[in-house]
Parts: structure tokens; C-alpha cells; sequence
């Protein structure tokens, strides 16, 4: 459909830019350079690298720098159209190995060019909007707005005529869903039709900008540019907060802010001087792309996509340019090269962001918003958990008196070594590596951190017909299952040995593994503990052995409390551990030890129950107690606390722990509803930025500084070099494209194809404008009237172009199919939101609140855990609302990137992975399936109804008409009544039969149905509603 | 066009029903009840001409119609099922060395770990086939259809992690918002059927008991095309295709009812305005109505004999099953359905992978290869392409603690192993070698890009020529690169 729409449309718009019939004057822009953008500029084209025979036709210097390469007015002497033109063709250019193929007309036009003389223009869209003279048009009578002039004109020149007014009920309802997103209501439809005063239409389109629905509807487009979604996107795809800057969009456009200030705040906000709390909001609009913490993922790769994809989204959304071409070499097309793009980039590469990040909700930075109630709920929380702490603390003090009071039991006896860590080895020594000491739970301990190997030497060379205990503390810092010591004859692989090991962390902890080997790996026992130690934190460990010559006879301590185990391999071999040395970080058999160890102790006999509790548990305790209070390092105080609480205190005790958990969960839970939003910031220092040699992370190249593509005009010469500088260059008069870009964003609305078709792409391979005069004229009028959008929606739909009846005579929709000579009204579907929206208003359910945390409408059930990762992460699960939430405008739908909601995206609504800067309209079965079967559409035809039967007088043709009128603004046809009575009339007959079926239809949906209605004929009723809110012209906007 | 073409759709509403309403809904309902519409349907698709596709595709005459992809989401491991490295055992343990490494960037999760041991794998590998082709003992049923595929040991991709090597096979690209290979076909070759969808996607999950990796629609959405060649999951539960029953309390004749009056009002408002997209919505509403037919009737397996459900094995009487979908895809090839997306979750074994990749190969195995023996038996080998693999390789080395039966493999790009059949590929082949640590290719590359030239020049589709201008790029699935595989070709 793409491509066969395409070549009309492009014949088309060559005929139309021929300034007469008889003159075959060339326009360079408009035809010729088209033809050598798509067709050449690959190979001959502004990125150097890949240039074959030097030749390049992107810039003037490029074209006629060579001798005999275009020969103005003489082709028959220029090598160019020789080459294109050459009977052979397997020497005529383009090459068939590159897909590109000139049609006769392409390579007359190019010969009628060189002909008459070769003229050459920049690309218009690199050139400032000039404004031109208002056109001068036969049929002054049409003409309403200035915008009419320039439409007329060139339709004159076509010999056409534009259409006819529409009717009064059409235009209405075009420019309340065009303004509002929403159909008008039956007051509303009364009024103007009964309004006969010139005025009656301009009362129309200022009530609807007054409208706060008005920034609601604006607000839809700019959140597809904006990339705006609820989840972050990549691998787990769990939620994020964003919709206090999609709230902000709203009031901005329902504030009328200018579109320069607009645009300022979101791309700078944060740097204004006093920036308020919205500008930093504002700055929002960069940190909706997708965010990523995929595990394993490599930190830079993404931060450099981040980079990356705010680069296209402000590239598209205000210049519509294609930067995001020239990442990976310099544009195929246009003239941007790869230093621009990353020069680009690198105002978006100082904010204190992590590569990965965003697995609790929001990425750094982050701004939360609390409300006032929220502050002072916060304040007062904080202050109940500080007295609920100190009244804890003073309770312990008592308990710890008594503790230093009690005796302490000796646990010296039989001991053969101990290390203590003490910032020294004593006896052991490092082998490889490096290593450091720290603070332990009891004494100092050593910090593995840089996992070096050490080795203890004679120390453990026990016999396994002997008993025997070591005991030590640990903190592992590694998930990876890893060897804390080991001692072997000559290698795990061979010869006896025995190891203490930690298997692979779970969530549940790292379970203790004791191997005691006779020969090689497979040989001996292996214990599993089947509780572990927790990762990151202080545990004792003591593995005791009887000497019996049995896996029973040794048992596992952790925290001085014996722990069950697995078996492998009841018997222990009878041998000597005696050959070989103590190692710990030996990582010949797998991973190093990594992490902190401290009090390692070696016994010869084993240790009983009461000792181990001493050892890993009282003799800790009580040396923490014996730690002034205010000299207790963080973990101890923590411990501490955690035993008195767990252990020893008393009922009334620990009620006050019960009171101050609470409390502490109050606050989080807080914190949770407290609503946050991702923002814009600067690091002290920025980032360096590179050029990355094929756009990969790891090429770094050229260092780069922020800039502005250089074929635009510069930067001012003095201005800092940061996002603010970048901002107010954007919205300069003198920027060529973002007045002309922003405007064509408001025609496409309206007319469903810009002036420029392409709105993502304004260069050489975009579309060329269907009428250049007029995108010119409404840019400079944008500028003008001081970015007013507003003033701008209004002048446009207060247009005669845009008030013509859409009615097309097969001769127009030949001639023009898409109608971009705008000899009719533009009719279009609606889109996705809009189609939902206007079923809920009919419906009456509609709940019309504007903001707030996105909602989750009825959708089927398992589509997003069928896909999902689980786990603790958020938006896994789909927990539909309820109650009014259910009937929000669509806008507010939780917008989960990697499962779209499915009834908006089955109307083509974005994902919004990318910034998107028009959605495409395509027309399916699974539409259908939608409308007709949706519980949402169910449910909006049965309250449909029930609205009907309660509005409209007590006749069937009464009902009839008025939900027709309802959904179409008109009466039906007599046709048309007839065709929805008959249904009627046949449906009342099938329900009155089958109550049961009756009662199931109007059952759909949360919403309870009337039960002063008979089911039947609430049923028969619900499938014309069913089948009006199916029309083509319901789904249409005229 | 659309793969629920418009034009085409309309002809043959008007066809079918005319224009009048009196008996629309008969005849619709006589020509879908009819069995010999389905008879027809059972007797494939051959003779069914395409709609919907651009002109001058196919490019050349294709080997292929369609395309089953059993894609094994998580990555299995190819050392463990495909790749036999038999000299590993000597080395167990011991370090990777450097020289095989080559610098090779390893994810975070692997790369905190100072030690890279060399895990043999624990299976046993068996000869197979014509050709005594390698092959895991976990894999007793593939080793039966050897003789009817390719394996490519050397397939590589440049990604890392699932999201962007995932994102890298399904559309070409590892950064979202490309099309899917899919919907690229389906937008070039247009569809076979006009009861379904060109482009079907089923999702089964993991056997394995570690967690799966999650999937996004990004690897089944139509990118920059048109919406309407994304493709459309079928789901176990629930509705087949969203929205596809009626609501209760309306059955299919207060449907056809509600249609007819529909249909007559939507021709009223054509009438009047011209614009062809009315005409184009009455052709959707009654290929949906259509699809309420033929869903249920593809999706309904009353009908296999027994004989079918000893091939797939017992799983594939449970809905939403990876043999299930198996059978289903089968089903699907048969009414011509253009590309058949399968995904199944689960094969990520970073730890326990002896446990976990055992229970994978248990539940996917038998319905792999029943899936090429049924096509074949059928006849619909020769014009089918089928394609087995993930998104990347596991890594010879350990990941965690290595035991002699347990340990784990981290992702490795640098080459893995996928299997092609049926529609253009040669049987009973293997290409591509690797080191004795399967971690480099030795000889015979085969890029993700090339993959997916080859794929569509089965389809006879010359990947350079198969383009759409976007942002003023001529886009293609192959992205820059790509060169068709020769040697797989029959």
C-alpha cells in the first residue's frame, strides 16, 4: 500500500511544483535534488569515507568542483549525465549492485536542469523561512485566513475548486475531537446549531482552547516524540514514575506557554537561573527513553544508548532532522557528519547518571515530590521513629549492663592457632596479590576484597581419624559459589585435601560446603549446609569434627547454632591431611575467596554445642558490649541491636521493636506513594565525549566538545557550551527548522499529513513540502506572534481550507488520493486514544480527570506474565484497577513498553520505545475484533444504551434516533433507521427467547447494569449500540 | 499490503456475498461450515496465490513459503548439545587461556569472577546419521532427523546479553525499532491465507527451574512498518487472538446480524464520502468474522488421530506447550500462514545448567523433531524452512562454582549453534568449525546478518532489495551486512 500510494504521490508532486505548462523550468530543491539524494549520494554523497571517485554531489564545490562533471547548460558535454544516461547498461550509473535505479523522467529532468544552466540551491530546509507575500487568488470570497490564500492559489493554478463548507453537526464534532480528543455533547451540538451569528464557530473553537481537555489532546503527540512510557523498556521492563512530566505537558499546553519557553524548559530547565520545581520537571522530556539493568549488561554500552537516543529524540522532535544517521559514519544524505552527531551528544553526556540502573523505579537523578500532607506526614514519622529508637536504646543499655556482669566461658581449650587479623599476617603469608585489613565483628579481620592468595602454612594438618574443629568469621562479597580455605596435597584435582567452600549465593544466602578428600575430586565426603551465611554480612562458621571416620561426625555452626546438612558420601576415607599447606584464595579449582574474613581458629578436638554458641555468638556479644556505645562502628551497633531484640528482650521489649517496624514501614511505604519523576542535572564535571568509530562503545576516537551541526547557524561565540546555550539556539528566530518543524506537528494533526509529509525528516530524503509558501509563511507567523500555540491551532482551524467538507468525487481521489492540494476536509480514523475515549463518553462512563498516576483498564488476563521476568520486580504482573479508574481518558492507560496495552496498540498507537513523530493508520481485522468483542466496548455499549433509554423519548425510533445523533451528530437516514430497527427488532426477539443470553451481554464490565430494564431489551438495545459504536463514520473523524 | 489484504478481501466479499444483506449471513456461514473449504485447506496451500505483497517479490522463485522459527529463548548451550568437545575433559579446571580469550568482553557476571575454569560438559555425544554427526545424549530424537538438517555451528552475533542479541536476530539490530524478520516478510511476500494472519507468534514456557528471560513484543512488532504486519500471538488461554470470541450471551448469529446491519451502514457512509478506507474496514470486519471460524478450527485438535500425539509426545495435548505449539505451527504451515514465530523460554543456565538444560531438552526435543518429521511426511518439508537456536552461545568456562556434575556457562557471542530444514536447505549437513574450547570460530563464520540473508533468499527475497525508507534511509533487515550461505543451500 506504501509503495503504490508513494509513486502517485510523488508523480503528483512533481506536476504541481512546474511553475507553468509551457516553461520546463528545473526547481533544483524540489526535483532535482531528490533524485540525487536517494539515488547517488551513497556512494557520491557528504560522508567522505565511503565517497567513490572523489565525486560528490551534496554541495555546489562538490558538483562543479571537477571540469566536465555537470557542464551548465550543455549535458551533452557532462560526464554526470553521460554516466546516467549510457545506453549500456551495465556502465550506466547507479551501478545495479546498489539497488538504485533512474527512471527515463528522472534523467530528463536531470538533463533538463544541466540544460538550462544548472542552478544550484542549498537545501531550503537549511535556509531560513523567508516570509512571503500573501498570494494573490480569483475567489477572494473563500478566503477566511491567510492560510486560505496560499491553499487556493495553487489550486487555481490546478484548475480546481475547493470543496463546500461542511455542515454545521461535522465541523463540530471535527474540531472538538481535533481540540479536545473528545466527540461534543448534546448541549453542545444544540447550541451551535442554533447559534446563527457570524461568530457562532469562533465561539466554538475559543470555548474548546479554553478547555482543560485541550492539553490533554496536545499532549498525546508530544508524548509520542517524547518516547513517554510507564516501564523502562529493555529485558525486565519494570516500572517507572514519569507522569508528574507528562502532567506538566498538559498545563503547559493548557497554560498556553510559549513554544520557546516549552521547549527551554525540557531541554534545560534545570540550568535556568532559580529554576523552579516545574522547569526541573520539565527537564523530563530527555529521561523517557528506555533505561536498562539487564545482569551482566555492560554499564557504558548503555550509557552511551542513552546519549544516543536523546540525541534522535531532540533531533527529531524540534529540528526533524535524521542526526541519529550519522552515528555510526557521516550522513548518507545529508550534511551532517559523525563529530556533529557526538559534538551533538555531548551536551547530554554530563548528567550523574548510571549505565545501569532503575531497578527499584526510578534512574538517578530523580526528583521526589512530595505534597504538603506528604511532608508532614513524612516529618512526623521521622520524629516517631527517632523517639521509638532512643526508647530501644535505652532498654538495651540496661540489658548490656547485665551482660558485662555475666561470666564469660573459656573457649581456649584445645586451641592450636588463631588469627586474628590484626593488621598483620603473623605466622601466614601472601602468596599472590593483595591484602588489607578491616573493621571485623570481633577484633580487626582481613579484607579479601582484591581476592589475593595466602597461605597459613602448617597450620590444619589434621588427620580425618582424628577430631578436629576450625572456626572463622565471614563476609562473602562475591555471589559465586568460591573456596574460603583449603588445604591439600597437592591440588583438589589429586591427593588428600580438605576445603571449606561457599556454594552459589541465593537470595536465601551461600550454603557452607565441607569436602574432605582422599584422591581427586570425586573422591570423600561433601557436606552441604542447608542454611547459609548472608551475603554482604558478618556470619561465624564453625565446621566441627568427632574424628569417627563418618559424615555424621561433622557438624556445621553458623552463628554458633548447628545447621542440617546434605551428604555426599557417608565414609570418610581414613587419611592423613598432614602433605600440603593451608591456602585461602587458592583459585586453581574455580573462584578466590572474596570478601572478609576474621578470627580464624583451629582446634584439636571437636567443639559441643554450648562452646560453638559461645564461640559464634556470646563471646562476640560480649566483646561488642565491652565497646563504649558511641565507639561501636555501624554493623556492630546494628548487630547488637538485632540480638537484644531477636535473643533476650523481654514481651514489653519487644513491642517497642513491633511499634518501631511499623513505623519504619509507614515511612517506606511513604516514600513509595510520595511521587517521583526522573529529571535533568549536570555533574561538576562532565563526561568526556568521543566520536565512536562505528558507533560502538568501545571505539573511542577523536574527543569532541558540545556543538551544533555545522551546516546550521552557530552557537553564540561566548555562550557557555551546555544544554541551556543549546536550548535557546534551538528556539532562535534565526534557527531554520524548528519553527517550520513545530508547525508542520500541528498541520498533521489536522490534516493527518503534514506539509511536509516526512515530520521526522526535513532533509534531503524527506518529503518536499506540498506547498512550501504556505509552511513558510505559518513559520514566520509562529515566530511572530511569539511561539503562540494557541493562536496557531486557532488560526488554523478557524482556516476555510480546514472547515471543507471531505466528500471526494472519484476524479479528486484520483488526482489527489491523499489530499495534499487540500481541495476537501481532511477525514481520518481516530486515533487509538480517541476511538476508546469517545465509546467511554457515549457510554457516559468517561471519568475526566486530568493527571495523575497512569491507571490499568480491563485487559486479558496472563499477557504480561506470560512474557515477564517475575521476581520482585514491579509491573510483572497486570493488577487491573477498578471503580472510576477503569473509564480514565486512554492517555492515562500504563503504558508498559515491552507488552502494549492491546486495544490502543491494535489502533496504532507506539510503543514508545523511539520517538515517534507520526503514527502510522492502517485498518485490520484484529480492529475489529476490538470493537466488536472488547469487554471495554462491550461494557460502553450496554451503559450506551441504558443512556439512550433514559435520555431519548419512549418510542424504538425515538431510542434509534437519538444514539444515532449521540455518536454521528445527525439524524440516521431513513436507511439507515430501518437497518438498526430491524436489528432491533430481530435482537429483542432472540433475548426475549434466551433471558440467560440477555443477562450474560449486559453483564460485561465492572459497571452494574440498570435493573429497571428489562434484560431482553437491555440486551437487543446493547447491539445497536454495539453496532453504532463499530460505524466506520463513530470511528471516523470527518 | 496488508497480510489480511484489503483489495483482495473485498473482491472476494463481493464475490461471496454481493451486495445485498439478505443472506449474507447464510452463505457466509455454508462457505466456512463447509468441509470441503477446510478439505481444501487441510491439502495446503500450494496452489493458493499470495496477496498482499510488494510487486516484484518474490525476486527470484523461492524454495520456501514460509518460515517456522523455533527460537530457544535464553540461549542453550552448544557445547553441551552440539558442539563435542571431547578434549576438554583433559583439561577440566584449568584456566582459559588468553590466547583463547582474545580480550573477549564478558558480562558483569562473569567478569568480577577471577577465575575462568574450562567445563567439559558432564553429556555424553553419540554419532548420528548418514554422516556420523556428533550429537548430545540429550537430544536422542533430533539425532533421528539429522539426515533432514543443517546444523551451523558457527553462527555469531555481536551482543552480550539477551535483550540486544535477541533484539540483534529478530530484527538485524540490537537497539529497538526495527522490524522483525517476520514482519519484513510478511510485508514483502504478503500472506496465503485469507482466514488468518500472515505472521503468528506462540510463546511456550520454560521446562528449566531457574528463572526465564523475559520477552518483549519489540522482537515480533513491525518497527517502522505499518502496524499491521506486527505479529499476532496466539495464546494458549483465553482467546487464541485477542478479542477473537464473541461475548457471552452473542453467538454467532447475533453476530452475523450485527455485521450485515453493520456492513450496509459502512457502504451508506461510503457511498456517500468515497474514501476507499470504508471499503477497506467493511473487507477487515468480515476477515474477522472469518477468523472467528477459522481460529477455533486450526486451534481445535479433536481431530488429529492419536498417531499424532505419539509423534509430538505427550506434552502436546497440553495447550500452550513447546510440543503443543510444535503441532500448532505444523497446523499453521498447512493453511499457509507465511512466517510461524515460535518462542520458548528457559534456556539461560547460568547455574545448575546439567539440571536445567536436561529438563529443557526433555520438553523440546521430541516435539523439534516430530515437527520436521510431520512436515515431511506431509509433504510440506520441501517448501517450509525451519530454523532452531537462540540468541548466543554459552561460554566454555564456569560460571560459579565448577563440580564434576555441576556448573554454570555465561553468554558467549562468539559462536553457537543453530539448525536449519526443509524449503532450500541441504540435508544432513554440518558447517563451520570451532576451537577445542568451541569460543572461536576456526573456520566458516556464519553472522546473525548472513542467517537472515540466507533465510530470505529461501524465501527468494534478495535481503539488499527487500528496503523501506524511513527517516530517509533505505532500512532492511540485514541492517549494512549480510551475504547469503551457499553451503547451506540444497
Amino acid at each position: 500500500m506504501i509503495a503504490s500510494r508513494f509513486l502517485p504521490a510523488l508523480l503528483l508532486g512533481g506536476a504541481l511544483y512546474t511553475s507553468g505548462a509551457t516553461s520546463p523550468q528545473i526547481d533544483f530543491d524540489r526535483q532535482v535534488r531528490p533524485i540525487l539524494s536517494d539515488n547517488c549520494f551513497t556512494c557520491h554523497g557528504p560522508d567522505e569515507k565511503h565517497r567513490m571517485a572523489g565525486l560528490h554531489f551534496d554541495t555546489k564545490e562538490g558538483a562543479f568542483g571537477k571540469p566536465g562533471v555537470i557542464v551548465p547548460g550543455d549535458s551533452a558535454h557532462s560526464k554526470m549525465y553521460l554516466k546516467i544516461s549510457n545506453p549500456n547498461v551495465a556502465l550506466r550509473m547507479p551501478p545495479p549492485y546498489s539497488n538504485r535505479k533512474l527512471t527515463q523522467a528522472q534523467i530528463e529532468t536531470i538533463k533538463n536542469w544541466i540544460d538550462s544552466g544548472a542552478k544550484w540551491e542549498t537545501h531550503w530546509s537549511f535556509l531560513p523561512p523567508k516570509r512571503p507575500d500573501l498570494p494573490g487568488v480569483q475567489n477572494e470570497s473563500w478566503v477566511r485566513t491567510p492560510i486560505d490564500r496560499f491553499v487556493l492559489a495553487k489550486l487555481e493554478k490546478e484548475g480546481l475548486h475547493p470543496s463546500p463548507e461542511a455542515d454545521k453537526a461535522t465541523l463540530l464534532r471535527r474540531v472538538t475531537f481535533d481540540l479536545i480528543g473528545l466527540p461534543p455533547t448534546p448541549a453542545e451540538l444544540d447550541a451551535f446549531l442554533a447559534d446563527k451569528s457570524p461568530q457562532a464557530y469562533e465561539k466554538v473553537v475559543d470555548r474548546l482552547l479554553a478547555s482543560p481537555h485541550y492539553g490533554e489532546r496536545m499532549a498525546v503527540p508530544w508524548l509520542d516524540l517524547a518516547r513517554y512510557a510507564d516501564t523502562h523498556g529493555y529485558h525486565i521492563d519494570s516500572a517507572r514514575e514519569m507522569w508528574p512530566w507528562r502532567d506538566w505537558v498538559i498545563k503547559a499546553f493548557n497554560n498556553n506557554m510559549p513554544y520557546d519557553e516549552f521547549t527551554v524548559n525540557q531541554i534545560a530547565g534545570d540550568l535556568l537561573p532559580n529554576a523552579t520545581q516545574s522547569q526541573i520537571i520539565a527537564t523530563g522530556f530527555n529521561r523517557n527513553h528506555m533505561i536498562n539493568f539487564e545482569g551482566g549488561a555492560i554499564p557504558e554500552e548503555y550509557q552511551n544508548e542513552y546519549i544516543v537516543d536523546r540525541i534522535e529524540a531532540t533531533s527529531t522532535t524540534w529540528l526533524g532532522v535524521t542526526l541519529g544517521c550519522a552515528r555510526c559514519h557521516d550522513h548518507k544524505y545529508d550534511p551532517f557528519t559523525q563529530k556533529d552527531f557526538y559534538s551533538f551528544g555531548a551536551f547530554f553526556n554530563g548528567i550523574p547518571e548510571q549505565g545501569l540502573d532503575g531497578q527499584k523505579g526510578n534512574a538517578k537523578p530523580f526528583l521526589q515530590l512530595p505534597s504538603k500532607q506528604q511532608t508532614e506526614m513524612k516529618d512526623l514519622l521521622l520524629k516517631a521513629i527517632k523517639d521509638k529508637d532512643a526508647e530501644i536504646g535505652a532498654a538495651q543499655a540496661k540489658w548490656e549492663q547485665q551482660q558485662r556482669e555475666m561470666p564469660v566461658a573459656d573457649i581456649t581449650s584445645g586451641l592450636l592457632a588463631e588469627y586474628r587479623f590484626e593488621d598483620s599476617l603473623g605466622p601466614a603469608r601472601i602468596v599472590t596479590g593483595k591484602l588489607t585489613y578491616t573493621d571485623g565483628r570481633v577484633g580487626r579481620a582481613a579484607n579479601l576484597e582484591e581476592e589475593p592468595q595466602l597461605s597459613l602454612g602448617e597450620v590444619g594438618a589434621f588427620d580425618s581419624r582424628k577430631p578436629f574443629t576450625i572456626a572463622l568469621w565471614l563476609k562473602p562479597e562475591g555471589p559465586s559459589g568460591m573456596a574460603v580455605l583449603q588445604r591439600y596435597a597437592k591440588s583438589p584435582k589429586s591427593g588428600p585435601g580438605y576445603e571449606v567452600a561457599l556454594d552459589y549465593c541465593s537470595k536465601e544466602g551461600c550454603n557452607i560446603i565441607v569436602r574432605m578428600r582422599s584422591n581427586g575430586a570425586e573422591s570423600g565426603t561433601e557436606m552441604k549446609s542447608q542454611r547459609g551465611v548472608t551475603l554482604h554480612e558478618w556470619s561465624h562458621v564453625a565446621v566441627s569434627y568427632d574424628g569417627s571416620g563418618f559424615a555424621k561426625g561433622v557438624q556445621i555452626y553458623i552463628n554458633g547454632r548447628s545447621v542440617p546438612a546434605t551428604i555426599a558420601g557417608d565414609k570418610i576415607p581414613a587419611v592423613s591431611f598432614a602433605a600440603g599447606e593451608l591456602q585461602i584464595g587458592n583459585k586453581e579449582w574455580g573462584t578466590a575467596f572474596k570478601g572478609e574474613l576474621g578470627d580464624l581458629r583451629f582446634y584439636d578436638r571437636r567443639l559441643y554445642a554450648n562452646e560453638a554458641l559461645e564461640l559464634g555468638l556470646l563471646n562476640p556479644l560480649h566483646r561488642v558490649v565491652e565497646v563504649a556505645a558511641e565507639r561501636r562502628t555501624p554493623d556492630q551497633q546494628k548487630w547488637l541491636r538485632k540480638y537484644f531484640l531477636d535473643e533476650t528482650a523481654n514481651a514489653s521489649e519487644k513491642q517497642l521493636e513491633t511499634d518501631y517496624k511499623s513505623l519504619s514501614k509507614g515511612l517506606d511505604e511513604l516514600n513509595k506513594e510520595i511521587p517521583s519523576t526522573m529529571i535533568m542535572s549536570e555533574m561538576a564535571k562532565p563526561r568526556d565525549t568521543f566520536i565512536l568509530a562505528r558507533g560502538d562503545y568501545r571505539n573511542r576516537g577523536e574527543q569532541v566538545f558540545p556543538n551544533t551541526p555545522a551546516v546550521l547557524p552557530p552557537l553564540p561565540r561566548d555562550a557557555p557550551r551546555n544544554r541551556l546555550t543549546l536550548a535557546k539556539w534551538i528556539v532562535d528566530p534565526g534557527n531554520p527548522l524548528t519553527a517550520r518543524v513545530a508547525v508542520n506537528h500541528f498541520w498533521q494533526m489536522y490534516f493527518g499529513i503534514g506539509l511536509v509529509k516526512t515530520a521526522e525528516d526535513f532533509g534531503s530524503q524527506g518529503d518536499p513540502p506540498s506547498n512550501q509558501e504556505l509552511l513558510d509563511w505559518l513559520a514566520t507567523e509562529f515566530i511572530r506572534t511569539h511561539w503562540d500555540v494557541k493562536a496557531m491551532q486557532r488560526l488554523i482551524v478557524m482556516s476555510a481550507v480546514y472547515r471543507q467538507s471531505s466528500e471526494v468525487s472519484p476524479e479528486l481521489l484520483e488526482k489527489d488520493p491523499e489530499n495534499r492540494l487540500l481541495a476537501r476536509g481532511p477525514r481520518f480514523r481516530l486515533p487509538a486514544e480517541m476511538i476508546r475515549d469517545n465509546a467511554l463518553t457515549l457510554a457516559g462512563l468517561l471519568n475526566d480527570k486530568i493527571g495523575g498516576p497512569s491507571v490499568f483498564p480491563y485487559q486479558p488476563p496472563g499477557l504480561w506474565e506470560e512474557m515477564a521476568f517475575g521476581g520482585d520486580f514491579s509491573a510483572q504482573k497486570y493488577v487491573q484497577s477498578h471503580g472510576a479508574d477503569l473509564y480514565r481518558r486512554s492517555m492515562y492507560t500504563f503504558w508498559k513498553r515491552s507488552v502494549p496495552f492491546p486495544s490502543l496498540n491494535t489502533f496504532d498507537a507506539p510503543d514508545r520505545e523511539k520517538c515517534t513523530a507520526r503514527r502510522t493508520v492502517t485498518n485490520t481485522p484484529l480492529q475489529a475484533l476490538v470493537l466488536m468483542n472488547d469487554p471495554t466496548y462491550i461494557e460502553a455499549a450496554r451503559a450506551f444504551a441504558e443512556r439512550d433509554l433514559a435520555e431519548a423519548g419512549p418510542t424504538e425510533t425515538d431510542r434509534i434516533r437519538h444514539a444515532f445523533r449521540l455518536a454521528m451528530d445527525r439524524d440516521p437516514s431513513q436507511q439507515e433507521f430501518t437497518i438498526l430497527d430491524n436489528l432491533y427488532k430481530k435482537q429483542l426477539a432472540r433475548y426475549e427467547a434466551d433471558q440467560k443470553a440477555a443477562a450474560k451481554v449486559i453483564t460485561v464490565g465492572e459497571s452494574k447494569p440498570n435493573a429497571k430494564i428489562p434484560p431482553p431489551e437491555l440486551a437487543a438495545w446493547t447491539l445497536v449500540t454495539s453496532t453504532i459504536l463499530n460505524m466506520d463514520e463513530t470511528i471516523t473523524r470527518n | 499490503m496488508d497480510p489480511f489484504c484489503e483489495h483482495e478481501q473485498h473482491l472476494t466479499r463481493r464475490q461471496l456475498f454481493g451486495r445485498t444483506s439478505k443472506g449474507i449471513g447464510v452463505m457466509a456461514l455454508a462457505s466456512l461450515l463447509n468441509p470441503r473449504l477446510f478439505a481444501e485447506v487441510a491439502n495446503g496451500p500450494g496452489s493458493a496465490p499470495a496477496f498482499g505483497g510488494l510487486p516484484g517479490l518474490p525476486h527470484f522463485a523461492p524454495k520456501a513459503k514460509r518460515v517456522i522459527f523455533l527460537h530457544q529463548s535464553g540461549a542453550p548451550s552448544q557445547i553441551d548439545l552440539y558442539d563435542y568437545k571431547p578434549k576438554l575433559m583433559d583439561i577440566a579446571g584449568t584456566e582459559l587461556p588468553d590466547s583463547i580469550r582474545k580480550g573477549q568482553r564478558i558480562t558483569g557476571m562473569t567478569s568480577g569472577q577471577n577465575s575462568l575454569p574450562v567445563a567439559p560438559s558432564i553429556f555424553k555425544f553419540n554419532r548420528a546419521g548418514e554422516n556420523g554427526t556428533w550429537i548430545s545424549e540429550l537430544l536422542p530424537h533430533t539425532a533421528k532427523i539429522i539426515d533432514d538438517i543443517t546444523i551451523v555451528k558457527t553462527v555469531n552475533t555481536d551482543a552480550i546479553n539477551h535483550d540486544p542479541a535477541i533484539t540483534f536476530i529478530q530484527t538485524g539490530f540490537q537497539q529497538p525499532g526495527r522490524p522483525s524478520m517476520g514482519s519484513w516478510v510478511t510485508y514483502g511476500l504478503g500472506s496465503e491465507n485469507h482466514n488468518l494472519p500472515a505472521f503468528v507468534v506462540l510463546i511456550s514456557q520454560a521446562n528449566a527451574l531457574n528463572r526465564d528471560q523475559p520477552l518483549f513484543t519489540r522482537l515480533w512488532s513491525s518497527g517502522f512498518l505499518p502496524s499491521k504486519y506486527q505479529g499476532v500471538r496466539f495464546r494458549a488461554s483465553g482467546d487464541p487472538v485477542l478479542f477473537l470470541a464473541n461475548p457471552d450471551g452473542i453467538d454467532a448469529e447475533t453476530r452475523r446480524a450485527m455485521l450485515d446491519g453493520l456492513d450496509e451502514l459502512n457502504h451508506i457512509t461510503e457511498k456517500e464520502y468515497g474514501d476507499p478506507e470504508i471499503s477497506a474496514r467493511i473487507s477487515q470486519y468480515e476477515m474477522a468474522y472469518r477468523m472467528q471460524s477459522s481460529v477455533p478450527e486450526l486451534t481445535d485438535l479433536s481431530k488429529e488421530p492419536a498417531s499424532t500425539f505419539e509423534l509430538y509426545g505427550p506434552d502436546s495435548r497440553k495447550p500452550g506447550t513447546y510440543a503443543a505449539n510444535c503441532l500448532m505451527a505444523r497446523r499453521l504451515a498447512e493453511r499457509g500462514v507465511r512466517f510461524i514465530q515460535l518462542y520458548h523460554r528457559g534456556w539461560d543456565q547460568h547455574n545448575d545448567l546439567p539440571r536445567d538444560l536436561g529438563l529443557q531438552c526433555k520438553g523440546t526435543d521430541q516435539a523439534s523433531a516430530a515437527l520436521i518429521t510431520d512436515l515431511k511426511q506431509r509433504g510440506l518439508l520441501d517448501d517450509t524452512l525451519v530454523i532452531w537456536g537462540g540468541e548466543f552461545g554459552r561460554t566454555v568456562y564456569c560460571q560459579g562454582h565448577l563440580t564434576k556434575t555441576n556448573y554454570g556457562r555465561d553468554h558467549h557471542p562468539r559462536c553457537f549453534a543453530m539448525w536449519f530444514a526443509g524449503g532450500g536447505i541441504k540435508r544432513g549437513q554440518v558447517i563451520g568449525e570451532t576451537d577445542d574450547f568451541s569460543y572461536n570460530v576456526v573456520s566458516d563464520p556464519v553472522p546473525i546478518h548472513d542467517v537472515q540473508a540466507t533465510v530470505l533468499y529461501c524465501l527468494g527475497v534478495d535481503h539488499t532489495r527487500l528496503t523501506y525508507k524511513f527517516q530517509g534511509r533505505h532500512f532492511r533487515l540485514t541492517d549494512v551486512a549480510g551475504n547469503v550461505n551457499k553451503a547451506m543451500l540444497a
